[in-house]
């Protein structure tokens, strides 16, 4: 048999590695070009985001949207919660500028980061973002720490704090867990948009794909400029808003 | 006089013993209704239909959180296993045509988990009675 030497040796290993990888990436590469079904996981070929613009949304387009939410999600309905107990998945903020008096009006949720804090601190992992860029409570771990309400920059997140029932089939929600905006996970995995893009009737709030160049987000996002909430945080959000 | 005694102490006994043995859990409206039918349900590949439903018996828990984590983690819906669709078979329908929540006493989920006194936490956060418009 024929004695190998470290050079020979490491140069045979290498291309074997090497062949390996090019099947491996062939596999996947097939698996994905696919139609994706419901019966397949999300990837992160997509992210999904939505462009809010100031400018279009009135108070009332606002209110629609928190009433659309409500309604689609099943939350508000807390009875015994007082004052800042209760859940408030979507809000409307008022924002002035000193200077100009100028107001203006938005509806602000959880921002889908990137990189979300919340999920950064979480103890269980219940706090977690999905491939597409949702970020989610998994409530079957979720202990009720609330360490995610004070990390998000945004106040997004509610605790429930009484028992509930009639909880909607797809939004299961209970006492001493954390909810929030979940950017309507249940329609949009069946192709749908979410239930507050759907309330307003002009082009205020678009939603979709930011991955996507043939979008219509995409492409707006493109031409208009944008922001993010508390862009100097680096959470790179999924909600971007333009006219503020 | 005692031998009697003894006698209807023991059919006492007995018939005790034979409720406890023969305690049927309340199916609910629409799995009665397919029991009627003469439908199989659970029915799994490559199984037969006592094998089917001993395996649902003993292992819904596994079925049931395997199957939560897809969902809820990957975005997998659709499929065989829904808490949703235990619920909307199983529960029962009072007097007055309203659900009854599935999870309520002798109704189907409690009248084993009370038995065997296993706890069950899936009704805190998920709707016990089918969706309105079922």
């Amino acid at each position: 048999m024929k004695e190998l030497n470290r050079r020979e040796f490491i140069k045979n290993t290498t291309v074997a590695t090497a062949s390996v990888a090019t099947v491996a990436s062939g596999i996947s590469l097939t698996t994905f070009a696919a139609d994706p079904k419901e019966s397949d996981p999300v990837t992160n070929e997509k992210r999904w985001g939505m462009l809010i613009d100031a400018n279009k949304l009135s108070e009332v387009d606002i209110d629609d949207m928190v009433n659309a939410c409500q309604e689609e999600q099943g939350w508000g309905g807390e009875v015994h919660s007082t004052g800042d107990q209760k859940s408030g998945w979507i809000k409307k903020v008022k924002v002035r500028d000193t200077a100009t008096q100028r107001v203006s009006n938005l509806a602000l949720m959880c921002q889908h980061c990137e990189e979300p804090p919340c999920v950064d601190v979480c103890p269980t992992n219940a706090s977690m973002k999905r491939e597409d860029g949702i970020v989610l409570v998994d409530k079957h771990r979720c202990i009720g720490c609330r360490y995610c309400m004070m990390a998000c920059p945004y106040d997004a997140r509610s605790f429930v704090h009484e028992d509930l029932t009639d909880q909607k089939e797809h939004m299961p929600r209970g006492k001493g867990t954390v909810e929030s905006c979940t950017m309507c996970v249940h329609k949009v995995d069946k192709g749908e948009q979410p239930a507050c893009a759907q309330a307003v009737s002009s082009d205020a709030v678009i939603f979709g794909d930011l991955l996507d160049p043939t979008s219509n987000i995409h492409q707006t996002l493109k031409n208009v400029q944008s922001t993010q909430i508390r862009a100097d945080l680096n959470l790179n959000t999924g909600v971007r808003y333009s006219g503020i | 006089m005692s031998r009697l005694l003894i006698v209807l102490l023991s059919v006492m006994l007995s018939i005790t013993a034979a409720h406890a043995d023969h305690h049927i859990p309340n199916l609910g409206e629409k799995a009665n209704e397919f029991k009627d039918d003469g439908k199989k349900a659970h029915k799994r590949e490559g199984m037969s239909h006592a094998a089917s439903l001993i395996m649902q018996r003993k292992m819904h828990p596994e079925l049931l959180s395997h199957k939560r984590d897809k969902t809820l983690r990957q975005g997998v819906r659709g499929g065989y296993t829904q808490l949703q669709k235990c619920v909307d078979c199983h529960t029962s329908v009072d007097k007055n045509g309203e659900h009854i929540p599935v999870n309520a006493p002798d109704q189907f989920c409690s009248t084993c988990h009370e038995k065997v006194g296993v706890s069950l936490d899936c009704f805190s956060c998920h709707r016990t009675t089918p969706a309105e418009d079922m």
